[in-house]
């Protein structure tokens, strides 16, 4: 394993979790600060109903910064979701400046609104399971995001959301 | 006027009758099993696209009022339904919601469909061709002739799509429920050849007819922040509402401005065949069936009643079979930006229908729910409701207004 290899899986595995905090936290601008101008986002899933591959969403940097940048325009569910994410797997080219992460995570929804606050808030539920599978650059010790496929299993998405997962 | 007590809130309004209902409509127990009973076993539906089983021997399977169904596609390129029942000890036969029966199974051999329980075996015709132990359990006495599967009327129609009927005397046939409403989008939809890009589905805690209500009522435009910004203007104004027999209703087009919408852009590269571009058409099938064609993409929305207080709703998004990659690609982000699980629309009708179903839970009070707006029948009018209302109380022998009592044509109604 080349010397740089530690050092990069770490910064990989920073990135990723700091993008998890990020998202938790509605934190829109600073999630969009780990990704690369190139960066290319999707939620996709596979339909054994239709035995199609899908594309949920899907948009590169500038659209996500649209969508976040309109979500106080557009009404939706305050219940803020919760990721519980574990990196799996880094693996760094050969050249040390681009790596590729595989991470469970799992969503949890903690009500506020809900479907009736005053018996819903407070709890959590299991909202959504899934992979990321990113794609990440490494330039000066730091790691950026240049795609990043949330993978869900899920077909069932009951009121989905407006967030980024 | 100001806040009002009990006697003021539950008051008649001072609308005509028709034009409001009892919230009870969307919450009695009993009312729900009635209309599974009165409506849902004997209206024809949409149960999934002809693409979804595009070689012989697919299947998918579905459930209408409670009922499992399966959809074959036989050897003979022939789509037909059965009940998904062994008749022999009632098991579910197939299991999945869609696969191939060229894949052998476990208990039954490839080409047939197989009951795991006990391995009888049918051929995609629905007939009995394997009785394991036939003649030593049942000697002459009942063979596999006798227990072939339960048929169900099943046809291809509207663009591809695969309805079924568990009446095997429908009330009307389907060519006759339902060519006038297509009628706007037949030639369309039928020039070429649909495919399905996008399948998800949503369980939420309200009655189905409050989501069909959402689907036929722009009213709630006011909500979605997209829809006003790429519609509100003199054309989107005077959209016409148009009533079917039957209780299906029409929302008539007009070009929305989708560029109006930071970051979106014009749909018109890839209208659906013989459209203008941009152009917005829906269509609302009795008891809640929608057809919904917004320029390049086209959803589908089935609801499956599973209780007065939840509701399945499955999504489908639809674009030609002959789309390049990029073409469908396009499609795909032009579906989902608005209707997919992340898009701007879908997530805001949900929230505004789980709320509906918050309010109207089984064992709430009655209230007056509204549909009284009169607006020449164009796009905020609420005939749509009206139509819709007077038709399920056609087929429920009980008044919307009133459930207790038997159902009299409406006034209001009928002067529309």
């Amino acid at each position: 394993m080349p010397s740089y290899s530690l050092e990069t899986v770490l910064a990989v595995r920073e990135t990723i979790y700091r993008a998890t905090l990020a998202l938790d936290d509605q934190r829109w601008e600073d999630w969009l600060a780990l990704c690369s101008p190139d960066f290319h986002y999707a939620i996709t899933s596979f339909s054994p109903e239709i035995n199609k591959d899908m594309i949920y969403l899907q948009g590169d940097y500038k659209d996500m910064e649209n969508m976040v940048r309109m979500l106080p325009k557009h009404n939706t569910d305050h219940s803020p979701l919760h990721r519980h994410t574990s990196v799996y797997t880094v693996d760094i080219a050969d050249d040390g400046r681009s790596a590729e992460a595989l991470s469970s995570v799992v969503f949890f929804q903690n009500m506020l609104d809900g479907t009736n606050s005053h018996i819903d808030s407070g709890e959590s539920r299991l909202f959504l399971l899934g992979r990321y599978i990113d794609t990440l650059k490494v330039e000066d010790g730091i790691a950026m995001f240049v795609k990043r496929e949330v993978r869900l299993d899920n077909r069932r998405l009951d009121k989905g959301s407006h967030w980024p997962l | 006027m100001p806040a009002r007590n009990e006697s003021q809130w539950r008051a008649t309004p001072p609308l005509q009758e028709g034009e409001w209902i009892d919230s009870r409509i969307y919450s009695d127990r009993e009312i729900f099993e009635e209309e599974n009973e009165k409506i849902f076993k004997h209206v024809w539906v949409p149960v999934c696209h002809e693409s979804e089983l595009p070689k012989p021997y697919d299947f998918r399977t579905t459930s209408i009022g409670r009922e499992p169904v399966i959809i074959c596609r036989g050897p003979d390129n022939q789509i037909r339904a059965f009940l998904n029942v062994c008749p022999h000890r009632g098991m579910l036969i197939e299991r999945r919601p869609s696969g191939s029966f060229l894949e052998g199974q476990p208990s039954g051999n490839p080409t047939r469909i197989t009951c795991m329980f006990h391995a009888w075996q049918f051929d995609l015709k629905g007939n009995c061709v394997y009785v394991a132990r036939e003649k030593e359990g049942y000697q002459d006495r009942l063979c596999k002739e006798n227990v072939g599967l339960r048929r169900l009327r099943c046809e291809v129609k509207f663009g591809g799509f695969v309805w079924v009927n568990l009446d095997d005397n429908p009330s009307v046939s389907l060519e006759d429920w339902a060519s006038k409403p297509f009628q706007c989008l037949r030639q369309t939809l039928e020039e070429e050849p649909l495919e399905v890009f996008h399948y998800h589905k949503a369980v939420i805690g309200t009655n189905y007819k409050l989501w069909h209500d959402t689907n036929s009522e722009f009213y709630h435009d006011f909500m979605h922040y997209h829809n006003r910004v790429t519609g509100f203007n003199d054309a989107y104004f005077a959209r016409k509402n148009e009533a079917f027999d039957h209780g299906h209703v029409v929302v008539g087009t007009f070009e929305v401005n989708y560029a109006n919408y930071e970051g979106f852009e014009s749909r018109a590269e890839l209208s659906f065949p013989h459209l203008p571009p941009n152009q917005w058409y829906m269509i609302d099938l009795f008891p809640g069936f929608n057809f919904n064609l917004r320029g390049s993409a086209l959803r589908v929305d089935v609801v499956t009643p599973l209780g007065p207080d939840e509701v399945m709703i499955e999504f489908r998004g639809l674009g030609l079979k002959s789309d390049t990659p990029e073409e469908r690609m396009t499609r795909i982000n032009h579906h989902n930006s608005i209707w997919g699980p992340f898009g701007r629309n879908l997530h805001e009708d949900l929230i505004g229908v789980a709320g509906q179903g918050t309010t109207m839970r089984p064992g709430t009070e009655p209230r007056n729910i509204l549909h009284g707006r009169q607006e020449n029948q164009t796009i905020h009018d609420e005939n749509g409701m009206r139509h819709y209302y007077d038709e399920w109380g056609r087929w429920m022998n009980r008044s919307p207004r009133e459930p207790d009592k038997a159902y009299s044509p409406s006034q209001a109604v009928a002067a529309e």
